[in-house]
């Protein structure tokens, strides 16, 4: 943080609420009564090793799976009532218009042989734009604010370095100004030059529009660079909560000191 | 009651080829298909005495529909005598005893393959159109199953990306035939491999429109009075292929969609695609008095 | 005269017709007779594939059109099409089969015993050339055992299941129209049980045979194992309206059974069609055995292999490409025409269009 930002006071409702989601595989309890809110304009982070539950935390918070319990509710106009209780079609308008995610493997978010522009039209196109040159300007202007060079904009994302495919992810997720933007390791897996560029991107971008953001990372150099507040989960439950620098620097639970000890 | 009553001799054929039961199974279907415009119907689609892929799908259609009073035209690339136009036609009057005609205004029922007749037709007529694939999703999903839950959740997006690159590589909208349309403002369906010029024809038309795939086992419908939209974007119109300026050599007909016919020096000289109006053209032009009907395209452009 | 020229089409195919025809000169009743009698295995394949079992019908089949298996199967179908359905037979067992020809690759004995039954499995592949040179084959006559095999066996993988090897198929129960029938339906995935076997029963058997091929070179996941291949035939009992139940005839069925080791047990694959096809049941049942957890998109599942084998289909549509398509072409012209007047070098890469 720099000398210039005040702190941000919870002065407004929360924009999400997730209460009580629990989960379970066969034998495996993945979720357990995890519960967080997460303000306009914050960034949670929540981490945790794998098998923490994490990841599927989020995607229940994307609406790709639904646990056996739990609500989760927006507070946007027009959306309204327990998420996981929405139809098939309302969920799928919801995800398409209002809440954009950022996968570790570009795989699962990207079609790889489209290209990169058309990646991000798409998202356009299914919320119901239906003018070219309209799709290329917001393309374009979505790619140029992931910093992804303009010049490439049509060459498919299986052409492209990991750092540009995760830019490519970030334009869009961003296209359509979402009001929630989850993101699962989103440097993961990058080169650590690389990284520290797009976590860079990943700020500017949030200070800049002040995104309400969900980033899922095991590492804490990143949830410290991006998150006001944090999350800590261990096997399917969240341990320990609260401010990122109030965790880090005095954490409670003895999962979390261990975490910070061997991480930082 | 004895079993004379209640039975018939054996027959090597039942009327219009087709068993009831078959016949009574596409019938359902077809009701389908009209209460949900474009949506694809599977049926079971059975066998009939010509190859799967050169017509079967609406053979069926057209044996289910046919009355021994039923005025049959049969087209094939808009030809009334094409080799394979007249292999059904004949075949329809076998097992119909139907009457035949290659005139448009004439047909109540007109089996074509890959063309609608310039001539409008009218809510008295029943167009049925061949279909080879009858799935719009194929070229970005070509799994069956996966395409029909797509359908199901309106998930066009694929389709609408695919037009997208089509300009950004192009500078235009590649879709040659059979370009993908929505209809009532709910369905992707293929319109069939019709060119371009003739999927406005299929807009609010008086006339009721069966599409029907054999091998592929799906029919639709387009019942009259229904939005068919090509998928287009806003600002990038729909275009038909540029044959508003050319001369049919034969006939002298302009402004109807022309096949190209390659000359020995290089050139190409055009004749129309619709026979029977070409014919009708001619015969008009040497004194006959010929009924020629209201045609879609003014012989310029779309009123 | 203009509409004279545009008459030609049906002068053209009827000429076409009797230029295929001449080749096969008369067609008698003596020549189907003699077809029925020599070929019966070619008779097997074609009522198999047309899923429709009239041996007479399928000698005059081939008759017609000179022994092009595709035009002869899609003569039988067709024929299928335009009679009516009388009744639905009980449904056959395994162990009622009276059967021929019955042999198991996954143990040396097996309770009925491995009974070769007619097969040339053994026999030297050498052309008997002297036929040709005037003289006759007369076969030499067969030596039957001292004892006679059993004219029903039991089944192989009932043993395997009394024994925990694998998990015993639950008998479906569902009778006579009941019955979900391919032919009166449409096939839609994931197929029902009696889709799929169904649609492997009267699969082509060149289809099947390249991708039970594949999957059997590694393309899928089990290796299989014959369990069972039998040669048999089938009692085809009807019930009379009035009550009385009578045999309406035999037919000749084949059946194979293939196992795999799928873990904790043995993975069990089926396939039986009308006739006897040995090559075309072993691999459908490896194809059977292969689909359970097949990739979606893979040629070892079942929307990739059922579509695909479908004979009448298949071969339609591959000859369809010699219809006229000028009205399309002429479509895909002008958009290329139009493009290329402002076509960029680097845009040469196309998507591939689907065939129409």
């Amino acid at each position: 943080m720099t000398v210039m930002d005040a702190p941000r006071l919870a002065t407004t409702r929360p924009l999400l609420t997730a209460q009580g989601l629990s989960l379970r595989y066969g034998s495996v309890q993945a979720l357990c009564d995890v519960s967080a809110t997460v303000y306009p304009g914050e960034v949670l982070g929540i981490v945790g090793e794998s098998g923490s539950g994490k990841s599927t935390f989020l995607r229940c918070l994307n609406l790709e799976e639904t646990p056996d319990q739990g609500s989760y509710t927006l507070d946007l106009p027009d959306v309204s009532g327990n998420l996981f209780e929405l139809d098939r079609f309302a969920r799928r308008m919801l995800c398409a218009t209002r809440i954009g995610i950022v996968y570790q493997n570009p795989h699962l978010g990207l079609l790889m042989k489209h290209s990169s522009s058309g990646n991000v039209a798409e998202r356009l196109l299914v919320a119901g734009e239906r003018r070219f040159a309209v799709l290329r300007d917001k393309a374009r202007g979505a790619l140029d604010a992931s910093e992804f060079p303009l010049d490439r904009m049509d060459a498919p994302p299986i052409e492209l370095s990991g750092g540009m495919q995760q830019r490519v992810q970030l334009a869009k997720a961003m296209a359509l100004q979402p009001a929630l933007l989850l993101l699962d390791e989103p440097t993961t897996g990058l080169d650590v030059s690389v990284q520290a560029l797009v976590l860079d991107t990943l700020k500017r971008l949030q200070q800049e529009h002040n995104i309400t953001m969900v980033i899922v990372s095991h590492d804490l150099g990143v949830i410290r660079t991006l998150a006001d507040r944090v999350v800590v989960m261990r096997r399917g439950a969240v341990v320990e909560a609260g401010l990122v620098d109030q965790v880090f620097q005095d954490p409670q639970h003895a999962y979390t000191q261990q975490l910070v000890h061997a991480k930082l | 009651m004895t079993l004379q009553s209640l039975t018939r001799d054996w027959e090597p054929m039942a009327y219009g080829f087709l068993d009831a039961s078959a016949k009574r199974e596409i019938r359902r279907k077809l009701l389908k298909a009209i209460a949900v415009p474009g949506c694809q119907i599977p049926y079971a689609s059975r066998e009939v005495p010509m190859a799967r892929g050169w017509g079967t799908g609406g053979l069926q259609v057209s044996c289910t529909l046919v009355t021994p009073r039923t005025r049959i035209k049969v087209i094939d690339q808009g030809a009334d005598d094409s080799v394979n136009a007249a292999s059904i036609r004949s075949f329809l009057a076998r097992v119909s005893g139907a009457p035949t005609t290659s005139d448009t205004l004439e047909a109540d029922l007109i089996q074509s393959r890959h063309r609608i007749p310039e001539e409008r037709l009218r809510a008295d007529q029943v167009l049925v159109l061949q279909v080879p694939n009858p799935e719009p999703l194929r070229p970005v999903q070509p799994n069956m199953s996966i395409a029909r839950q797509m359908h199901a959740d309106a998930d066009y997006g694929r389709m609408w990306l695919q037009l997208y690159e089509q300009i950004v590589r192009s500078g235009r909208v590649m879709q040659g035939a059979a370009y993908p349309s929505l209809v009532n403002g709910r369905h992707v369906m293929t319109p069939s491999p019709i060119p371009r010029w003739d999927v406005p024809k299929l807009h609010m038309a008086q006339h009721l429109t069966l599409l029907s795939a054999g091998r592929e086992k799906r029919l639709h419908a387009v019942p009259p009075f229904t939005r068919v939209e090509p998928l287009v974007f806003d600002d990038v119109p729909y275009r038909v292929e540029d044959h508003r300026d050319l001369t049919c050599y034969r006939s002298g007909a302009r402004g109807f969609f022309m096949n190209e016919i390659p000359q020995a020096d290089g050139s190409s000289l055009h004749e129309i695609s619709d026979s029977d109006l070409g014919v009708k053209v001619i015969r008009r032009s040497e004194g006959e008095a010929v009924r020629i009907g209201e045609t879609w395209y003014a012989g310029e452009e779309m009123p | 005269m203009a509409y004279v020229a545009t008459r030609g089409g049906e002068r053209a195919i009827e000429q076409s017709q009797r230029l295929y025809k001449a080749q096969m000169g008369e067609i008698t009743p003596d020549r189907v007779a003699e077809i029925r009698h020599a070929l019966p295995y070619l008779i097997d394949r074609v009522m198999g594939e047309a899923s429709l079992y009239d041996e007479d019908l399928a000698a005059l089949a081939l008759a017609q059109t000179g022994g092009e298996m595709y035009e002869a199967i899609l003569l039988l179908r067709a024929w299928r099409t335009t009679q009516p359905r009388l009744a639905v037979a009980e449904p056959v067992t395994q162990e009622s089969l009276f059967t021929h020809r019955r042999i198991s690759a996954a143990f040396k004995d097996i309770p009925g015993g491995q009974v070769l039954g007619p097969t040339l499995d053994y026999a030297h592949r050498i052309l008997a050339t002297d036929v040709l040179e005037g003289n006759s084959h007369r076969p030499d006559p067969v030596k039957p055992a001292e004892t006679p095999s059993p004219t029903q066996q039991p089944s192989v993988a009932a043993w395997q299941a009394a024994n925990g090897l694998l998990t015993a198929v639950t008998p479906d129960t569902t009778m006579g129209n009941d019955i979900p029938d391919v032919t009166r339906e449409p096939l839609l995935f994931p197929a029902k049980r009696a889709h799929r076997l169904q649609s492997l029963a009267r699969a082509e058997t060149g289809g099947v045979l390249a991708l039970g091929y594949a999957a059997q070179r590694g393309y899928g996941q089990a290796h299989p194992t014959v369990n069972e291949l039998r040669l048999a035939e089938a009692e085809v009992m009807v019930r009379h309206p009035r009550g009385t139940r009578f045999s309406a005839g035999r037919v000749k069925v084949s059946q194979a059974e293939v196992v795999s080791d799928k873990g904790a047990e043995l993975g069990l694959g089926f396939a039986a069609t009308l006739g006897w096809n040995e090559v075309k049941v072993i691999a459908a049942a490896t194809l059977d055995l292969n689909a359970e957890g097949a990739p979606k998109g893979s040629a070892t599942e079942e929307e990739f292999f059922l579509y695909h084998t479908e004979g009448v289909e298949s071969s339609g549509f591959c000859i369809h490409f010699k219809l006229p398509h000028y009205v399309t072409f002429q479509s895909a012209l002008d958009a290329m025409r139009d493009a290329g007047a402002s076509a960029r070098p680097e845009d040469a890469t196309k998507e591939p269009e689907p065939a129409e």
